[in-house]
């Protein structure tokens, strides 16, 4: 009978889920559903996973040594997607890299239904994480706190902490998720660090630096200029900047007077 | 106006006249080179570049690019910006080009800088205020993004070499493809002047790396390479001749990009082409860009996608469709087994599906639909590809047969073009000038 484990819809629910999976039933026929997102199949036996960061720990240290830090890294990326079947294909790409020689390689096998799943996956997060590195718009805060608010569809908060890091190491900056109501905080020297389930002071983030003002007019007035208006063509501009992008954007915005 | 030059201008009057010159530049790239901040001051580059917003033409913005000022005592008939015109002249200060830059830079609107100017006085004043202008941002200021800045032609070897060490790119623009032209439009600049400091920045890029090898930690001269522009449309030049100078400007001068700018009718003079109302050679500059990769990453040679008889490219299909039409000998080729060089050749199949089809395929049999899950471009692909000895559909390997259904499939015209579907027929040949074809070339192979 097919063996079903349940988890919670988080990084570590779903890599536990992969530990208990991979000790009790890695040769047999199992898969994990997330919690909530599930539809109760017939012969199928259930199993509730108790979750916790040593199982997260070692699964991920397990991939790493046999599979390779770059697989890793695909496979973490498929996992900060919101996809409900992301925990199964990363299991069940786990159980085809021990049926091929070099394990290592098992992003290669693009024939192989769920590797296609998780490279398709990995490279959805990885694109989205790309872009937010392109379209982020920090603000001055009163307080000199570069400010930014972002809405993206994965959580991809992780994926370029360490970017603005090495960009802006003597900054104290924050960067909002307004989807997921996460939070990357920067203080200058530090490491930063990843905050969920915070509420933010609205009446703070409005409170923007006297500089602030002018440098958005000047970065609108570049914005516009540097067009050329015999080549305009907003549907090119459109293709590469989607519209769902621009309301955190500064020069989308409305003008400040 | 002269009152207006007389008073001083806000930073914000300054940057409308500075960008607005400068737009006309088409390179906006910040790829090329890695960088990790050192921790002690502001940023850091990425090889693949950043683009950070795209304005209303489509055109990605990478920099902040402005000239550093539009005075200039050229007279290009081209330019907007040549000794002849009335526009309002300025120049920024070293300090307000460093604050602009920081203040974009932190709140991530920007990449980098980069600096291109008119001629003030001469080449070497105007190649000195730049320097000058660098050195701040890199020195005190601390800025470790993204420079790309302009080498002024004329300007002393030395401050040239001073400023290559603070930039990651350097450029010298090409302008036109043909010395001919080059007297005709920009009386004052010459191929020689233009081909000199390209050279010297190529000899000392190669000393560099030597330097480099040598000592882990010798500084970097120009690490993002040297790149140029050519104006497309403003003289007779065949598509061949600018491809031909593109691939000599690879080979021999190790460019790494060849950019072109379709020619925008900024000035009325009685040497440029006549203003219509059909705007800029956009499909023309498409399709340039199109082949200039095919020679970058697709191993072919300008000879192969155009000739003497064939010197323009076809306006509906895209120019490596047209070079497989024209050899469908070597045509159904089979994906499980062909050579990573034929399948780059195959229309629908780019680098990276090449790549994963070598990779795929010898863990597996590949199939038509694990193509499509490596991003494999079907509809235009199916025409010259076997997989396991079968073709997808049963088709003829007839030219016109496999043209009519390309187009019939809906060859996607880029976004950059619109309506610019047919050519006006005429009685004159008006694209191949006969006397354009023996004209002498910038460069050659």
């Amino acid at each position: 009978m097919k063996k079903i484990y349940v988890c919670g819809n988080s990084i570590t629910g779903i890599l536990s889920a992969i530990y208990d999976a991979w000790k009790e039933s890695r040769d047999a026929d199992a898969g994990i559903e997330i919690r909530g997102f599930m539809e109760p199949r017939m012969f199928c036996e259930y199993a509730e996973v108790t979750e916790n960061e040593l199982k997260a720990r070692a699964v991920s240290r397990l991939i790493q040594k046999n599979m390779g830090y770059n697989t890793w890294w695909s496979v973490y990326h498929a996992l900060l997607s919101g996809d409900t079947d992301r925990a199964d294909a990363v299991f069940h790409v786990m159980c085809a890299a021990r049926k091929i020689p070099s394990g290592r390689r098992i992003m290669e096998h693009l024939t192989n239904p769920d590797v296609a799943k998780v490279f398709e996956l990995d490279r959805r997060v990885s694109n989205e994480a790309h872009l937010f590195k392109e379209f982020i718009r920090f603000r001055e805060l009163e307080n000199q706190v570069l400010f930014s608010e972002i809405s993206p569809d994965n959580h991809i908060l992780v994926c370029i902490g360490n970017h603005f890091a090495d960009r802006f190491p003597m900054e104290n900056w924050m960067i909002y998720d307004k989807t997921h109501e996460e939070c990357i905080l920067h203080r200058a020297h530090y490491k930063w660090v990843l905050v969920s389930g915070q509420e933010l002071n609205q009446d703070v983030l409005r409170r923007i630096s006297d500089a602030e003002s002018e440098y958005e007019q000047l970065w609108k007035t570049f914005f516009d200029t540097i067009s050329i208006k015999e080549r305009e063509n907003p549907k090119c501009q459109q293709t590469h900047l989607p519209l769902r992008y621009r309301a955190d954007m500064t020069e989308f915005g409305p003008t400040i007077v | 106006m002269a009152e207006k030059i007389q008073t001083q201008m806000s930073i914000q009057e300054k940057l409308l006249i500075l960008s607005d010159a400068a737009k006309y530049d088409v390179s906006c790239t910040s790829s090329g080179v890695d960088r990790r901040g050192d921790g002690t001051g502001m940023g850091n580059c990425q090889a693949s570049g950043i683009c950070h917003s795209f304005s209303s033409d489509g055109r990605c913005i990478s920099l902040l690019k402005i000239l550093f000022t539009n005075e200039c005592i050229y007279d290009c008939r081209y330019c907007i910006n040549r000794s002849s015109n009335d526009v309002p002249r300025t120049s920024f200060t070293p300090e307000e080009v460093c604050t602009l830059t920081m203040e974009f830079y932190r709140r991530n609107y920007i990449e980098g800088l980069f600096l291109s100017s008119g001629i003030l006085k001469s080449p070497d004043y105007t190649m000195e205020l730049i320097y000058a202008t660098l050195y701040r941002l890199r020195k005190v200021c601390n800025f470790q993004g993204y420079i790309h800045v302009k080498a002024i032609p004329g300007a002393s070897e030395e401050i040239i070499q001073k400023t290559g060490f603070l930039a990651d790119r350097m450029s010298v623009n090409m302008e036109l493809p043909t010395a001919e032209s080059l007297r005709k439009l920009a009386p004052h600049k010459s191929r020689k002047n233009i081909l000199t400091p390209m050279r010297m920045v190529q000899n000392r890029m190669n000393e560099n790396k030597y330097e480099i090898s040598v000592y882990k930690n010798a500084p970097r001269f120009v690490p993002a390479g040297q790149s140029t522009q050519m104006i497309i449309g403003a003289t007779p030049e065949s598509d061949y001749q600018i491809l031909s100078v593109a691939e000599a400007l690879y080979r021999k001068f190790d460019l790494k990009r060849v950019f072109y700018s379709a020619f925008v009718s900024v000035n009325e003079d009685k040497a440029l082409p006549a203003k219509t109302s059909d705007g800029p050679p956009l499909l023309r500059e498409h399709r340039l860009y199109q082949a200039d990769w095919l020679l970058r990453f697709y191993k072919f040679e300008a000879s192969e996608l155009l000739d003497e008889n064939n010197p323009n490219f076809n306006v509906f299909l895209d120019p490596k469709c047209c070079w497989a039409l024209r050899h469908l000998e070597q045509f159904p080729v089979e994906v499980n087994r062909a050579a990573y060089e034929m399948l780059l050749r195959v229309p629908g199949i780019g680098v990276k599906s090449a790549l994963r089809i070598v990779k795929a395929r010898t863990m597996g049999i590949i199939q038509f639909e694990d193509l499509k899950k490596m991003g494999v471009v079907l509809k235009r692909a199916l025409y010259f590809i076997t997989c396991n000895g079968k073709m997808m559909y049963r088709t003829k390997m007839d030219a016109d047969y496999i043209t009519r259904n390309l187009m019939n499939a809906g060859e996607r015209l880029p976004d950059s073009v619109t309506g610019m579907t047919y050519h006006q027929l005429s009685l004159f040949d008006d694209v191949n000038f006969i006397s354009s074809q023996k004209a002498d070339l910038i460069i050659r192979n």
